[in-house]
């Protein structure tokens, strides 16, 4: 009896630590949960950009297909910056030095952020470098991309139309 | 970025392997050279009185858009030098058959006999295409051939990753499949057949047996039928090799590896030039007869390594646990530990550990008297052996990702009695002697 | 000469050490942005290949033993 009990509580105890759940859920449709955005020369928060199309980007400089996904990522600044586009690219490298390396070979034209911790790609639940999150100007989550395919590049763009497309 | 022309050349090859491999091919030749990595070597080996290689190796690898990556090798090498035979060292001179029948060879009184007629050069072709598809599967084919003048090698292999728990877990599973063709000059010899018997096998006249010892010659009359050549000139072997293994990452800095394989050979496996000595309660050789080895061998391994992320290099450790149905097992440790230093140069010993224990068939020679066995050979790589291996490698890491290596290797082979008692005057002789090798190899990477 | 039941236990010693990186891989492991040192290249496999390459042919022709490495797995587990 005694070491069913047991058994059950092990059971319990190994489920419980199996299944922490962040605060928020991150889900498409969810509000995108709140983060603060750690700049060169200034921090804001999420929330700050409601109004705008935010396209959250979490990469580092070690991550190959970041490299691929940096020009697109630049020609979307580009074109709907005007429109209400927020490209935010958090780089979550442990080492500094290597960040500077990958910015001279790839060019950024849109602000990067700093979270060497991972603090923020916790609360998003990364779940593989790159990834990818479009804020709609309400602040909703509307889609997570996990990687960067530059054969899905065309569909992105689509998803960043339809979003801007929207009022706010 | 100029140019040269063997720049354009490469360019083309690349744009026009990428068509190929249904990649819209680049518009600019210096796109298509993008991504394109090429690896470079050439490698000096040379053994203390035996064996010298040459081998030079280009590697041309390009990852696409979606990750696949295409992967093309070529190899050239050239082998001179003298190897041993498998017959003992006797007090006095002997002569052996080459294999044509027509040569010959002397070995000095008190030495190893060793094959002076051991030339060959290779070219080795390989190439493999590895494709991701679905989130999380990975799938590679290859192909490759290999030729040297008595010898072909034919062979394809697959292999299929798949990646769990956010990629921390990679369980992998490969089958290869390789056919090999040998055609020993002087033709397949009769496994443990007298080599005095072969001699001149396309020969109707009366001949001296090419084997001498205390100056005794026998003239035999040579038979056509009964010969340790010609029954065949050519014969094959078929290897399949099954691999599965799994890839942890542990932590932030360390991976670990651990692979099980599997391996079925059939055919011909002995080795057509090497021989064994019968010698008589004194120790003096009576006979030399050709080896022979079975035509079945059954191969398991394990294989474990380690790399560990330090702050300035990387460390490397592996261990590989081999047996099979030759009743030989291994034992193999090797290490490499990478250290950087300055802004951009490593410097990277190297060490390594190897112990085998005897074939069933391992026999340094045959008794006199003794019925012959089915299978035999005085290969000292088919005995009871240890070797070690020191290295040390520097490189360099240019502008442009471009990369240059240097590596100083030693390695030595100690062969053991396998626990034979050695008659008569053989208790004088160099039965195991150890094979020392120095290496010498560039690299270079662009 | 080892015995066979000798054997038999380095076998099951070795299934072990393979099923336990399988049983505990939900605990073992990094986040996906946490392996920076993993992504670096001499950290792949099949870092030195050709090195690799070389040094297996000649313990090939030298040894009675060969093979047992790949280079699946590791690396910056990207896409």
């Amino acid at each position: 009896m005694n070491i069913k009990i047991s058994y059950y509580f092990i059971m319990l105890g190994l489920f419980s630590l199996s299944a922490v759940s962040p605060a928020v859920a991150i889900e498409k449709g969810q509000p995108a949960p709140s983060i603060t955005l750690k700049y060169a020369q200034q921090q804001n928060v999420l929330s700050d950009y409601k109004g705008s199309v935010v396209y959250l980007d979490f990469w580092a400089s070690w991550c190959k297909p970041c490299r691929r996904s940096f020009p697109w990522m630049n020609d979307m600044h580009q074109k709907y910056a005007n429109q209400g586009l927020k490209v935010v690219a958090i780089n979550l490298d442990a080492e500094p030095d290597l960040i500077t390396q990958f910015l001279d070979k790839v060019p950024a034209k849109f602000p990067i952020a700093f979270d060497a911790e991972g603090t923020t790609a916790e609360t998003y639940e990364v779940m593989g470098m790159p990834s990818s999150y479009l804020i709609d100007r309400n602040g909703v989550l509307r889609a997570i991309h996990q990687g960067f395919f530059v054969d899905k590049q065309a569909k992105y763009e689509k998803e960043i139309q339809t979003l801007l497309a929207e009022k706010g | 970025m100029q140019l040269t022309k063997s720049g354009s050349i490469a360019a083309a090859l690349a744009g026009a392997t990428c068509a190929l491999l249904g990649h819209s091919p680049a518009v600019q030749a210096q796109d298509a050279l993008k991504d394109w990595k090429f690896d470079t070597a050439i490698l000096l080996y040379s053994e203390v009185d035996r064996v010298s290689l040459a081998e030079g190796v280009i590697n041309a690898s390009k990852t696409f858009n979606d990750d696949s990556v295409f992967n093309a090798k070529i190899a050239l090498d050239g082998l001179t030098g003298a190897s041993a035979n498998g017959a003992v060292s006797q007090p006095n001179a002997q002569t052996f058959s080459g294999p044509s029948g027509n040569g010959s060879y002397n070995t000095p009184a008190n030495t190893v006999p060793l094959d002076e007629t051991f030339k060959d050069t290779r070219v080795q072709v390989s190439g493999s295409y590895l494709q991701p598809f679905g989130d999380s599967w990975r799938a590679t084919v290859g192909g490759n051939v290999s030729s040297e003048y008595d010898y072909l090698s034919i062979g394809a292999n697959g292999l299929i990753e798949k990646d769990l728990y956010q990629r921390n877990t990679t369980i992998s599973t490969g089958l290869s499949l390789q056919f090999d063709t040998i055609k020993p000059v002087g033709g397949v010899p009769t496994p443990l057949a007298s080599m005095s018997a072969s001699a001149n096998s396309y020969d109707d006249d009366d001949y001296t047996t090419l084997v001498s010892n205390q100056g005794v010659y026998e003239d035999d009359e040579h038979d056509d039928d009964d010969g340790g050549h010609g029954e065949a000139s050519t014969d094959n072997k078929t290897t399949v090799d099954f691999i599965l293994g799994v890839t942890q990452i542990v932590n932030r800095r360390m991976l670990m590896q651990v692979n099980l394989s599997l391996s079925q050979v059939s055919g011909y496996m002995t080795d057509p030039y090497k021989v064994l000595s019968v010698v008589n309660t004194q120790g003096l050789t009576q006979d030399v007869v050709y080896e022979g080895r079975p035509d079945s061998r059954t191969k398991q391994s394990i294989y474990w390594q380690t790399k560990y992320a330090l702050d300035n290099g990387v460390a490397d450790v592996s261990y590989r646990y081999a047996t099979d149905d030759w009743n030989l097992t291994s034992h193999t440790i090797d290490s490499r530990l990478r250290m950087n230093f300055g802004e951009s140069s490593y410097l990277q010993p190297h060490v390594r550990y190897y112990q085998q224990s005897a074939a069933e068939f391992y026999r340094p020679f045959l008794l006199e008297g003794e019925a012959l066995p089915a299978y035999a050979s005085a290969d000292y790589r088919v005995g009871e052996m240890t070797a070690f291996t020191l290295g040390l490698k520097y490189g360099q890491k240019l502008e442009n990702d471009k990369e240059w290596a240097v590596r100083v290797e030693y390695y030595q082979q100690n062969p053991k009695n396998a626990g034979y008692d050695e008659p008569g005057l053989l208790k004088e002789q160099e039965l195991y002697p150890s094979i020392k090798a120095m290496m010498v190899q560039f690299n270079y990477h662009f | 000469m080892k015995p066979n039941i000798f054997k038999k236990q380095v076998l099951k010693i070795i299934a072990v050490l393979i099923l336990l990186p399988l049983a505990g891989c939900a605990n073992l492991g990094v986040k996906p942005w946490e392996r920076d040192l993993l992504a670096k290249d001499g950290m792949a496999l099949n870092a030195e290949g050709v090195d690799l390459g070389l040094d297996d042919h000649i313990y090939f022709s030298k040894e009675a033993t060969s093979g047992g490495r790949s280079f699946a797995g590791g690396g910056c587990g990207c896409n």
